[in-house]
């Protein structure tokens, strides 16, 4: 056996923070890695650099014994590996034929040659025992089967390495083990697969190699014989982080704030019921793709539910976002750039967003310019947001964890009852982390109770009264605070019994 | 394979064209019976000949998510410049309709020049030039009438097989189009183009150079369009094809090629481009007002812009990510 | 050390560049230039001339402003002018020419040999306008709900919209002017409040050719409509509000913001705007015209707004900006009149105008991007 892919020192950090540091590892031609870790643990950066996405900051890589440097997808494309990513990108409007030769069409006298593109893509679907007339159009086709096509690519590109990036989560079990056939069928024919899942049985499963990354490095790998589940999860586990967290100057109330009975949105969500109570912070842990932007989405009213009840202080709810943010709702979004700030607006714009309405005076609505910066000055100084001039500084000039504090400054203008705040802490500093789980705190102890959603368990059990976790839209466990622990905790994310 | 159920509204989104064409013909129909005869329906075709080349030329911009405003002035310069150089060099009306579409490519070229070069919003960027062009056609002729060669109009005139010449120039064009987009490589790029600009690059595909050629195309089309209805008088005013390039995106639209991009085909611009016809033929033929005609086609072209936003809206919808699957 | 001074140079240059009063200084220095070469450009009458033609599409431009500021626009405002310019007029007529309307559709409906609908009434011109910026604000109101609710693309439905309601306007009169409007109508499009008398004071006999209008109503209503519009956009909730759905739709949703009710507004002010405009224009013109909007005015109106510093891409806009915007394409229309071009090439210059507008939008963003990165 010889190894088709090397990594030295590879290494990448964005904005002078590390996201991969120093990987050392060698992947065996015609053996499947199962690359895990937690989210933010370095897995997709490493791949990327690997598919030509990202260019590393130092270190490289070796490719059949010579340096390896993709200067972007086409490139790693043309020597030979295949990244399916957990986007497909697939054009939807042509058939399967189509997208598996978008990039350079077979041609006979400069038309179109259809009969050779069918007969080479039924060649390619029968390889991946995928019974689909190649004119199908995309569109028509389930999840699974998209997925299978993205693979056909990479078989039509003579792909000898295929990185597949989460590729079970929106399939079917049956789906699923088609997929498990099909990239055995793939390593018959001596493809080297690089396999990245949170689904650690199935990592046991198929894998011959494990590699375990924590915190950008590669903390554990080995011949997969050698592993166990609970040796996986404790390999993901980091450092305790005792005293990295703020201690809790409070604890939650008797009284409900939020309550959710039996509430499904076919698709997105199934049955969940929980309660959140006065000056808690409740914390809910998942995976990627769990469902917990979704229940935050429902919750915030931003999507619909189909049944169930959502309640707050008892009573029944507004339909819409706008209802629920006058009963005391306030949303913090993954997603700041697109979905949080006005990038090109100032601070004071920002902050001003959200109550900009109770500060309109007279019939025109004009805007009580001296109370409402006197009330962002407040904000401002409580949440300690380090800029200049706030009226004019840009947002989109202050650093990660400046621009989230001006998301939680916003909702804070109105010091709403319960705040959702999802993925508070992504993009930001450890520095800023530290602040803003001061504020977490003390957005719970002023009375109000926070919906802590994360992908990161320590900080979950850092500042979690309780937690919930989610799995694949469902809740699928409640642990209280005495009963912390780490194992457990994943095990129920990964619905694996610890060993 | 999983076939997903389909609503009745989605349905009728999908087929909205052919509910029209069939509520337009019944309605006008019930109203005047000679309407049903087939020499109107014959110079139905005939005239919708016309906007029908240039939709069919407009539908590659579309499918791109893109859209021309200039079509209307291209249909008047391209043609004015071929019967200057038909009239400087004696040359014979094929000559000039090769002309024609030659200077509609090169003025096409100056639209994707403004669009993918300097990147400015296409609607902007073709509402100027509507204007530009304009400007410099009426700039050659100083705004007078220009006439040409009678042998022009006798081209223009001409049958074959008692087909006349701007039926067979539509088939000809609907044909090679059609072949295009479905028989050759760059066509399923527009396509995928249309259907993600972002997945196209990413898939390494030359985006640019896709886009710039359906500008070319769509002007060469307006030109050509303009050459022939031009032949059928043998005369070009001043304000010749002004507003028209709302009769080639309405037929478009109505036809079923989307403005979102990456839905439809040159088919569903013929038949547009014949609905619009019908309708404007129809409400001649029962007498409605002169001045109240255009209302009732703004209507019917709000109407399809309408149809084509809900099914933009229901396709998005429909493709949202799930996280479990839908059992 | 050159390198630094080239960079605070270029630096400079950006600052001017990106300051709210650029396009001040180029119609300034456009000024400047000419001034020689166009002896007219600076008489009096000519200047007075430029002022009047300042007003009315000021009017106008504010409400295209206000569109632009949600990533919109609005391309049925010539239409809607016209539309509105004719219904005001029918309604307020002193009498009607049979001759002429008879065979229209309006005929012994709204107007007939005795004047309009509203004509001999004691408040018939305010009752007019009131009525006609109505049917104007309904227009606004259905390209709003068809481009926030239906999801329409804003350039196609208000393209269709002035395809509908400029037809509209040419079949009730069929396309005839209607003329005899009442004097304090006609006042609103150009009666003077404050003129200038520039002749030898021994002069008993004033002659017309030397009274320059200064202060006019349209100067008055116009500034009253900019100076509302600027407090509308820059201080009250509504206006934060329509720029924060421009700078980021998704962003305000989330907090609150009632986007689809923004939209649905600034449409409708879009469209009041220019039923207002309507009035100047037809009052100047002692007509309502149906074709009072059609052709490239609705160049000048997006060419203003977007050459004053109105974004294409929503979120940034000023009423400032706007103004200075018009003054700039009043003054460049006018001083291509005065060097006697044709037509033609005046409507070539301004495709190339509206061109370099969107070029100087796509800069300036490109510019404020870089510069806070």
């Amino acid at each position: 056996m010889t190894a088709i892919l090397k990594f030295e020192n590879l290494a990448k950090s964005w904005f002078g923070v590390p996201a991969v540091s120093e990987v050392n590892l060698s992947v065996e031609e015609g053996t499947l890695l199962g690359l895990i870790g937690q989210n933010g643990a370095g897995k997709s950066t490493l791949m990327n650099m690997l598919g030509g996405v990202v260019q590393p900051s130092s270190g490289g890589m070796e490719w059949r014994g010579q340096p390896y440097s993709p200067s972007g997808p086409a490139d790693a494309r043309k020597s030979g590996i295949g990244f399916i990513h957990q986007e497909l990108n697939l054009f939807t409007n042509l058939s399967i034929a189509e997208n598996l030769f978008v990039d350079g069409f077979p041609r006979k006298r400069g038309f179109l040659d259809k009969t050779t593109m069918h007969d080479r893509a039924r060649g390619i679907l029968s390889r991946l025992s995928l019974d689909l007339d190649p004119k199908v159009l995309v569109g028509q086709l389930s999840p699974g089967e998209r997925q299978l096509v993205e693979i056909g690519k990479a078989l039509h590109h003579e792909a000898s390495l295929i990185i597949f990036d989460e590729p079970t989560t929106s399939l079917t079990p049956r789906e699923v083990n088609r997929l498990f056939d099909t990239i055995a069928a793939l390593r018959k024919d001596g493809s080297t697969i690089i396999y990245i899942s949170h689904i650690l049985g199935d990592v046991m499963r198929l894998a011959d190699h494990v590699a375990v990354m924590r915190d950008g490095r590669l903390v554990d790998d080995g011949n997969a014989a050698d592993f166990t589940i609970s040796r996986m999860i404790r390999s993901m586990i980091g450092r305790d982080l005792s005293g990295y967290y703020p201690p809790r100057s409070c604890t939650p109330g008797e009284r409900a704030i939020l309550e959710l009975e039996g509430v499904s949105q076919p698709g997105v969500i199934e049955d969940v019921s929980l309660t959140i109570r006065q000056r808690e912070v409740l914390g809910l842990f998942g995976l990627m793709g769990a469902g917990r932007t979704e229940l935050a989405r429902v919750i915030f009213g931003l999507d619909p539910h189909a049944s169930g009840a959502i309640k707050i202080d008892g009573q029944g709810i507004a339909a819409k976002a706008k209802g629920r943010i006058a009963s005391g709702l306030a949303f913090v979004t993954e997603n700041r750039r697109e979905e949080g700030l006005m990038l090109d607006a100032s601070i004071s714009d920002n902050l001003a967003l959200v109550a900009l309405e109770s500060f309109g005076r007279g019939p025109l609505g004009v805007v009580e310019e001296e109370s409402l910066a006197t009330r962002a000055a407040e904000v401002r100084s409580e949440l300690q947001i380090k800029a200049g001039n706030i009226a004019t500084q840009p947002v989109k000039a202050l650093s990660g964890g400046n621009q989230q504090k001006v998301v939680i400054g916003k909702w804070k203008m109105r010091e709403p009852r319960l705040f959702i705040l999802d993925e508070p802490t992504r993009g930001v500093d450890v520095g800023a982390k530290y602040e803003i789980y001061t504020l977490i705190d003390q957005l719970a102890a002023s009375g109000g109770a926070v919906l802590f959603i994360s992908s990161e368990l320590e900080e979950v059990m850092g500042m979690a009264d309780r937690i919930i976790v989610m799995n694949r839209g469902e809740v699928v466990g409640e642990i209280a605070r005495p009963d912390f622990e780490k194992e457990k905790i994943l095990a129920m994310a990964f619905k694996e019994e610890p060993a | 394979m999983m076939l997903k159920k389909k609503s009745l509204t989605d349905l009728f989104l999908q087929n909205a064209t052919y509910v029209m064409f069939g509520a337009v013909v019944l309605y006008f129909g019930v109203q005047q019976t000679s309407f049903l005869m087939p020499d109107s329906m014959a110079n139905i075709v005939k005239q919708a000949s016309f906007i029908g080349i240039a939709a069919i030329g407009m539908t590659f911009v579309l499918l791109t998510a893109g859209i021309d405003l200039s079509v209307g002035s291209v249909m008047y310069v391209a043609p004015l410049i071929a019967g200057l150089l038909m009239q400087a060099l004696d040359l014979p009306p094929t000559m000039g309709l090769f002309i024609a579409i030659a200077v509609g490519g090169v003025l096409g070229a100056l639209n994707a020049f403004f669009i993918v070069v300097l990147r400015i919003v296409p609607f902007i960027a073709t509402l100027s030039s509507l204007f530009l062009f304009r400007g410099f056609g009426t700039w050659l002729t100083s705004s007078k009438q220009f006439d040409f060669a009678d042998e022009f109009r006798a081209f223009g005139l001409s049958s074959l097989f008692h087909i006349p010449l701007p039926i067979w120039m539509f088939a000809l064009v609907l044909i090679l189009a059609h072949y295009m987009l479905s028989h050759t490589g760059f066509g399923r790029q527009v396509y995928a183009l249309g259907n993600s600009q972002e997945g196209a690059r990413k898939a390494g595909l030359k985006t640019a150079s896709i886009q710039a050629r359906c500008y070319m195309m769509c002007s060469a089309c307006a030109a050509l369009s303009g050459y022939m209805l031009i032949s059928q008088i043998g005369r070009l005013d001043a304000g010749f094809g002004e507003g028209s390039e709302f009769d080639v995106i309405a037929a478009a639209v109505l036809g079923g090629v989307s403005l979102f991009g990456g839905v439809g085909s040159v088919f569903n611009a013929a038949v547009g481009a014949i609905l619009i016809q019908t309708v404007k033929l129809g409400l001649v033929f029962t007498g409605v007002n002169l001045y109240a005609q255009p209302i009732m086609q703004g209507f019917i072209i709000f109407l399809a812009v309408l149809v084509d936003g809900i099914r933009d809206k229901r396709t998005t919808a429909l493709l949202k990510r799930t996280i479990r699957p839908i059992q | 050390m050159m390198a630094t001074q080239i960079t605070s140079l270029n630096r400079r240059f950006t600052n001017i560049f990106l300051s709210d009063y650029f396009v001040l200084y180029m119609s300034l220095a456009y000024v400047i230039v000419l001034a020689p070469f166009l002896p007219t450009l600076l008489t009096p009458q000519n200047l007075s001339n430029v002022l009047s033609n300042t007003w009315p599409l000021l009017v106008v431009a504010i409400g295209q402003t206000f569109v632009l500021a949600v990533a919109g626009i609005d391309l049925s405002q010539g239409a809607v002018i016209g539309l509105t310019s004719i219904l005001c007029a029918m309604l307020i007529a002193v009498t009607g020419n049979p001759n002429v309307l008879s065979n229209a559709p309006i005929w012994g409906l709204v107007i007939n040999e005795d004047g309009g609908f509203l004509n001999g009434l004691p408040l018939a011109v305010p009752l007019a306008i009131i009525v006609t910026l109505f049917v104007a604000a309904g227009v606004g109101a259905l390209n709003g709900i068809a481009v926030a609710v239906m999801g329409m693309p804003a350039f196609m439905t208000t393209l269709v919209m002035m395809l509908i309601v400029s037809a509209l306007a040419i079949y009730l009169p069929l396309s005839e002017n209607i003329n005899q409007l009442p004097d304090s109508y006609v006042a609103l499009g150009k009666g003077d409040i404050v003129s200038v008398y520039f002749g030898t004071k021994s002069e008993s006999q004033i002659s017309r050719r030397v009274i320059y209008s200064l202060f006019t109503y349209p100067m008055l209503i116009s500034m009253t409509v900019a100076f509302s519009a600027h407090v509308l956009l820059n201080r009250t909730v509504f206006g934060r509000q329509v720029l924060a759905v421009g700078a980021n739709r998704r962003a305000s949703e989330i907090s609150g913001v009632p986007v689809t009710r923004i939209i649905i507004l600034v449409f409708v002010i879009s469209a009041v705007c220019a039923g207002l405009a309507s009035v100047l224009y037809s009052g100047r013109l002692e007509a309502g015209r149906p074709t009072l909007g059609a052709g490239t005015f609705l160049l000048d109106v997006i060419g203003a707004a977007v050459i004053g510093g109105t974004s294409l891409f929503g979120g940034k806009a000023k009423i400032k900006w706007t103004f200075f915007g018009v003054l700039f394409f009043v003054l460049l229309s006018n001083t291509l009149n005065l060097m006697n071009l044709t037509a033609f090439v005046v409507d070539m210059v301004k495709g190339g105008v509206i061109l370099s507008a969107a070029l100087l939008d796509v800069l300036r963003t490109k510019l404020l991007r870089e510069r806070t990165t």
